[in-house]
């Protein structure tokens, strides 16, 4: 047993370790900048730097729904001084932006089936599997791409789908002939749904780990196989996972550059390939802004009846009654 | 109560028929010590029989078994008479009441109620018949439509047993579910199940460590020790005549003495012989532990106020416990090594008649004090 020193003793020269002064200094620090009495407001001070963000967000946003109300002047190249809704009435009288719009949702839609088809079964057996190798292997695996960037993959993906690459290599072995598999949609769907899996069994892996095993084994108790479980318990009570994973997907998805850049070869463009070309192609700014601000409000709406349907409580915000 | 005395009219029959039957089942997680070990019992049909024994001794393992979320590394288990070995959970025809209750968050009471009834491909047009009868026989008539998170913990629980008892199974188990209970929740819960299984009759396994409640409850208790089953006999046989030291331990409170035999088959401590009674035979001087049960002691001032006991002692007090309806003594008795023995003393108007210190004298029956072989 260490002797403890009593601080009354003139005699000891026992100091406190430097980890515990250091603390100790800060405590002091911190009581004489934000006394107790503000603590009331200390909940608003922690969420200030993230308002600050968010606002200046708004403010941009502001800027650009100004900027759109202006149309380009092509003789002078600056934009009119006039107020005018004629970048959004161009916008919807365009039958291509029409067919980018669609594209865009469709896609986006595609990719969180697909995605949330494929991360269900991951998400449940890395939660589920009672072997710690195969948990950490999947763990792996999943967090591998992050280290890679969006562009990085998607440029793998070229080697791996082009006319001589891996694929169409394969497919040579058994007889045959290549086929064209990048520069079309599937390719970018197939692209986004490759990018999207990760942030999708990161979001379900939580709501499957809250179902306790036990409510599975007294399915089974009960009567159920394996199937009806699955159907009747696990997909249920993994809802407010699948929901939430599907917007993070869908919300990623509708506003993907790299992607439909990449592997729709300019032939797949997305909202936000639209939206480039106008600001660095045709510099046109207003009708970029236009497309900007269609874009956010097409994904507040569909986030917006997303939770009108199925409720803030199934996302985890706010209980339900 | 016509249940009951049918039952027992049952079990007089000469071929009473067996729902549950293990033979030398064993359980092996591959860490050394069998989880089971070579257990071995038959539950005859309509009986209520409690696994009862310490965390880790092997009961949960063996009703895992019994339901079929675990397979067996030896032996094996029939039900009603067919062997279960091979068949799924959700094929052997076992409802369950879990530690958790595992009640389905996402349906109302009555959804959980008819869930077995659905999986298990009953006619739709029964069913909905069928859950408020076993509602109304938990006492939920009327709660259908609640869900599970605004029920109360005892209705939660009545859930359960309603869920696990609407398909009429074969047997039911229960894992611990009152584990987690309140104590007055708990006995009132535990009297809900002996009233239920009565009005239905079904072949009941019951796991606990609560030995209230193994007492209570139970027509047939299995004592359960590091794997090992070391007694079953009913509730008073178990209690009364308890088949080792562990047993005799684990039920009520008892008091132990090591020594050795004596040829006349009493108990030697140092110079001291003590009277007892021993199921069996020891040789002379082989080492043997002696119990007796708190309630079993008598206590007085002096051995002259006991001389209705075979045997008196006397001692001195080193402890006194208030318990509300009794007081308990720690008297150490010099005699006997220092030995000490625990004793309830009932007499509300005498608590705080000795205190520590004081001589005081023991007196017990020769028939009490058991004498049985060391534990292992």
């Amino acid at each position: 047993m260490p002797q403890i020193p009593s601080t009354d003793d003139p005699q000891t020269t026992f100091r406190y370790p430097l980890r515990w002064r250091i603390m100790d200094a800060l405590n002091y620090g911190l009581d004489r900048f934000w006394p107790a009495r503000m603590s009331p407001y200390t909940g608003w001070a922690l969420i200030m730097p993230a308002l600050l963000l968010v606002g200046i967000l708004v403010l941009g946003l502001f800027e650009m729904a100004d900027s759109s109300l202006h149309t380009l002047d092509r003789a002078i190249f600056r934009p009119s001084e006039a107020y005018t809704l004629e970048n959004y009435q161009a916008v919807m009288e365009s039958a291509t932006y029409g067919r980018v719009v669609m594209r865009s949702v469709f896609a986006a839609g595609l990719t969180v089936f697909f995605t949330l088809l494929l991360a269900l079964p991951y998400a449940y057996i890395m939660v589920r599997t009672t072997r710690s190798a195969v948990r950490k292997a999947l763990l792996v695996t999943l967090f591998l791409p992050f280290f890679i960037g969006q562009v990085v993959r998607a440029y793998g993906l070229l080697i791996i789908l082009g006319t001589n690459g891996v694929a169409n290599n394969a497919l040579g072995l058994v007889g045959i002939e290549p086929i064209r598999l990048l520069f079309n949609f599937p390719a970018v769907v197939f692209g986004l749904v490759q990018y999207m899996l990760p942030f999708a069994v990161l979001m379900l892996a939580p709501a499957l780990t809250a179902i306790p095993r036990e409510t599975e084994t007294a399915a089974s108790s009960l009567g159920a196989n394996w199937l009806q479980s699955f159907r009747h318990i696990v997909l249920p009570m993994a809802k407010p996972g699948l929901i939430g994973a599907g917007l993070v997907v869908g919300t990623l998805s509708l506003t993907d550059f790299a992607m439909p850049a990449m592997l729709g070869g300019g032939s797949q463009d997305f909202i936000a390939n639209a939206i480039y070309d106008q600001f660095f192609r045709t510099a046109d700014q207003g009708l970029g802004a236009a497309l900007a601000l269609l874009l956010v409000v097409l994904g507040s709406v569909i986030v917006g009846v997303v939770i009108a349907l199925f409720g803030a409580g199934t996302l985890g915000m706010g209980s339900k009654k | 109560m016509t249940v009951q005395i049918a039952a027992k009219a049952d079990a007089t029959q000469a071929a009473r028929e067996v729902a549950v039957r293990a033979s030398h089942v064993s359980m092996d997680f591959g860490s050394g010590a069998l989880a089971v070990d070579d257990a071995s019992f038959e539950l005859e049909k309509g009986r209520f029989l409690t696994i009862l024994g310490p965390s880790g001794s092997g009961k949960t393992t063996l009703l895992r078994m019994i339901a079929g979320f675990q397979k067996q590394t030896a032996g094996e288990i029939t039900i009603n008479g067919k062997a279960v070995d091979a068949a799924p959970p959700h094929r052997r025809s076992v409802g369950m009441v879990f530690q958790k209750l595992a009640l389905f968050p996402h349906m109302t009471a009555a959804e959980n109620v008819a869930f077995p009834l659905k999986m298990r491909r009953f006619n739709p047009r029964q069913i909905a018949g069928r859950v408020d009868q076993f509602l109304d026989l938990v006492k939920l008539g009327g709660y259908g439509d609640r869900r599970i998170n605004e029920l109360s913990g005892g209705q939660q629980q009545r859930v359960a047993i309603a869920r696990a008892l609407v398909f009429e199974p074969d047997l039911l188990l229960l894992d611990e579910p009152l584990a987690a209970l309140d104590v007055k929740l708990r006995e009132e819960m535990q009297l809900e199940f002996r009233r239920i299984q009565h009005e239905l009759g079904v072949t009941t396994i019951n796991v606990t460590h609560d030995q209230r409640e193994a007492l209570v409850v139970s027509d047939n208790v299995i004592v359960m020790d590091g794997g090992r089953i070391q007694q079953q006999a009913d509730p008073v046989a178990l209690y009364r005549a308890p088949a080792n030291p562990f047993v005799a331990g684990f039920l009520g409170l008892s008091s132990f003495v090591e020594g050795t035999a004596t040829a006349d088959g009493n108990l030697k401590v140092g110079d001291l012989v003590v009277q007892g009674t021993a199921a069996r035979r020891f040789e002379t001087g082989a080492p043997v532990v002696a119990a007796i049960r708190a309630e079993q002691i008598r206590l007085a001032g002096t051995r002259e106020a006991l001389a209705a006991c075979d045997m008196t002692l006397e001692g001195r007090v080193c402890d006194t416990i208030f318990e509300g309806e009794r007081q308990m003594y720690v008297v150490e008795i010099g005699a006997l090594c220092g030995a000490t023995f625990r004793v309830y003393h009932h007499d509300p108007d005498s608590f705080g008649l000795f205190r520590v210190g004081d001589p005081v004298a023991l007196g017990w029956n020769r028939r009490d004090l058991k004498i049985f072989s060391p534990a292992a």
